[in-house]
């Protein structure tokens, strides 16, 4: 039961996402979330799926957000892509000031990451300390 | 201190926000999707996050416009499939949405 509820989006993000688009007075079913979080998981893993054909043809090991932004574009989810292009370069710039900023601090270069990580590109995995926990992740 | 190898959330400096959807939960399913993932940049969790986010708000829109055409206020899974079925965007979702369907327990 716990394994189904951790290959899926929790519930509850899911369901405030919804909300956030619908009126006030509009109802959501329990059954209506559940398909939203299996359609959301989907999208997550099929887009991922082409981005890592990307990287898988072109010698690279590891996904990035331009992989992804090109994904989106590829699979025609066009308006995505053009939104997120700016969201990431946004981001990015972010993370460069952050590292500005953190050059002096005692901020521990990121050794402890896991297998799956990896930043072959400059923006360094966060380096940031653990911070607010902006989702509580639902774990029904 | 930094939790190893995994991120509840992250917050940019505000810039970007605070996340709608967990980091670790995204990457979870970003490395499930294929024997292809093996290594994921930092930043794709986030991007995935801000994309979801579209995707869950346009299917949501979509499905409401059907409730709405059937004149009423609960959003049920069959609308969510209506709006699937409606959208040439949505075809990936096709055999998840009429899966659900036939294995309803009633």
């Amino acid at each position: 039961m716990v394994d189904e509820q951790e290959r899926l989006l929790p519930i509850a993000n899911v369901g405030r996402i919804m909300k956030q688009i619908l009126p006030p007075s509009a109802k959501v079913s329990k059954e209506a979330k559940q398909t939203m979080q299996e359609c959301a998981t989907e999208f997550i893993s099929f887009v991922t799926g082409e981005a890592s054909d990307k990287c898988r043809k072109e010698n690279r090991k590891t996904v990035n957000g331009d992989d992804i932004c090109w994904a989106l574009g590829a699979l025609g989810f066009d308006n995505y892509a053009e939104a997120i292009v700016r969201y990431l370069h946004k981001y990015r710039e972010a993370e460069r000031d952050k590292a500005t900023q953190n050059k002096a601090s005692c901020s521990r270069s990121s050794q402890d990451k896991d297998e799956g990580d990896s930043s072959e590109d400059k923006s360094d995995q966060q380096p940031h300390q653990q911070i607010d926990v902006p989702t509580p992740s639902a774990r029904v | 201190m930094r939790q190893a190898g995994s991120y509840s959330g992250i917050l940019i400096s505000g810039k970007t926000g605070p996340h709608l959807l967990p980091l670790a939960r995204i990457k979870k399913i970003m490395k499930k999707s294929g024997d292809g993932v093996k290594m994921i940049s930092g930043e794709s969790p986030i991007v995935f996050s801000k994309a979801c986010e579209m995707f869950i708000k346009e299917l949501t829109q979509r499905s409401w416009m059907v409730t709405m055409q059937g004149k009423r206020r609960t959003l049920n899974k069959e609308d969510v499939a209506s709006a699937v079925m409606a959208t040439d965007l949505f075809d990936f979702l096709l055999n998840l949405v009429s899966e659900m369907d036939t294995s309803k327990s009633s």
